[in-house]
């Protein structure tokens, strides 16, 4: 099943690249969503989050000869919209690292809380994540980055990464606790 | 290791998609950018028929680089085959034609014999001059070389064998003479 939904979107990226609309269309309206959550996640802002994926869309639709099908079309976009809400941050001068001299932090116990976490709180605690906490527990928790590819993506090591994730984590637990 | 924490979040990660997109919005941007794509210039040297031009360009190019040198060769050989065919020539021609002068003002021929004579060497002169004209097709071409030289040398060997007759039947005449 999942085979044949990967054959049908290929088919599509295929008839994309020759420039068909239509096609280019029916991709955008299967993948536009999910899109345009991931951004909201990590600029905040709703304005902002829809010219990062119309941006994201026009270069995905452009340089769609530049994908060779090593990945899914869908994880190959996403990573076009994180790095363009990156881009996005970056101008707007906000921070993605606001702790000077994490890499030294000395790491504290987070204490998990044992009763089950409510979803709805664990959705407006990360919404209401200082900037920098916010984007790591997204690229962590929700769309399933690694520390090594979540380096990559902030340009940071993989230990600060893992300390800044650490952090956040804490700080959502409390909000959450809060909440 | 993840934590419950963790472990629910991450399996629930579409609950977490709450929002909607303005679609039809977004779309008439996207599709609005993309009509106005400038259209995609296709540098000239990709088109096919520039292609096969360039490859003429470039074997006219390498001809007039290669040719004057590989001509030159030519005209080395050429010129080392006509330098062979005009040294025998020159070498025979005068002799020949000097053995023919012998024949034309023997007085002891008949104007009859004389004109048999030379119309047979006239048969080997147009034989010369056709293997001459082969002789430039085939610059290298040894045989004909042999062959011209075998002309030349039939001429002359023609014209002392008949000298030679002519002087002994003269001899045997002129020992008549002192026999009576």
């Amino acid at each position: 099943m999942e085979g044949n939904i990967q054959n049908i979107h290929n088919d599509l990226v295929k008839k994309s690249k020759t420039g068909d609309r239509s096609s280019q269309y029916q991709l955008y309206e299967l993948y536009v969503d999910a899109m345009y959550n991931i951004s909201f996640r990590m600029v905040g802002i709703k304005e902002d989050a829809e010219d990062v994926v119309q941006d994201s869309f026009i270069e995905a639709f452009k340089k769609l000869d530049t994908f060779k099908y090593q990945s899914t079309f869908g994880s190959w976009l996403k990573r076009i919209v994180i790095n363009k809400s990156i881009n996005h941050l970056k101008v707007k001068r906000i921070s993605l690292t606001p702790i000077e001299n994490h890499e030294y932090h000395l790491q504290e116990e987070v204490i998990v809380p044992k009763e089950d976490i409510d979803l709805f709180k664990a959705k407006k605690g990360i919404e209401t994540l200082p900037n920098g906490y916010k984007q790591i527990i997204s690229l962590y928790l929700i769309e399933g980055y690694d520390h090594n590819e979540i380096g990559e993506i902030l340009e940071i090591s993989t230990s600060t990464s893992k300390s800044q994730y650490h952090r956040a984590k804490k700080k959502l637990i409390e909000i959450i606790k809060q909440l | 290791m993840m934590d419950n924490f963790e472990k629910k979040i991450r399996d629930n990660k579409e609950f977490f998609d709450d929002k909607k997109a303005d679609r039809k919005k977004m779309w008439d941007a996207i599709s609005m950018e993309l009509e106005t794509e400038p259209t995609k210039v296709i540098p000239f040297w990709k088109f096919p028929i520039f292609k096969v031009a360039a490859s003429i360009l470039l074997i006219v190019g390498l001809f007039t680089i290669t040719g004057p040198l590989v001509l030159n060769n030519a005209g080395i050989e050429t010129s080392y085959a006509n330098k062979e065919i005009l040294d025998i020539e020159s070498h025979y021609e005068g002799l020949v034609a000097y053995q023919v002068k012998l024949v034309q003002n023997h007085p002891v021929l008949t104007k009859d014999d004389k004109v048999e004579f030379l119309s047979f060497m006239q048969e080997l002169d147009d034989e010369y001059y056709l293997l001459k004209l082969e002789m430039r097709k085939n610059l290298d071409n040894e045989l004909i070389l042999e062959a011209l030289i075998g002309n030349y040398k039939k001429r002359i060997e023609l014209i002392e064998n008949l000298l030679k007759q002519i002087n002994s039947s003269k001899k045997i005449n002129d020992d008549y003479g002192y026999t009576l």
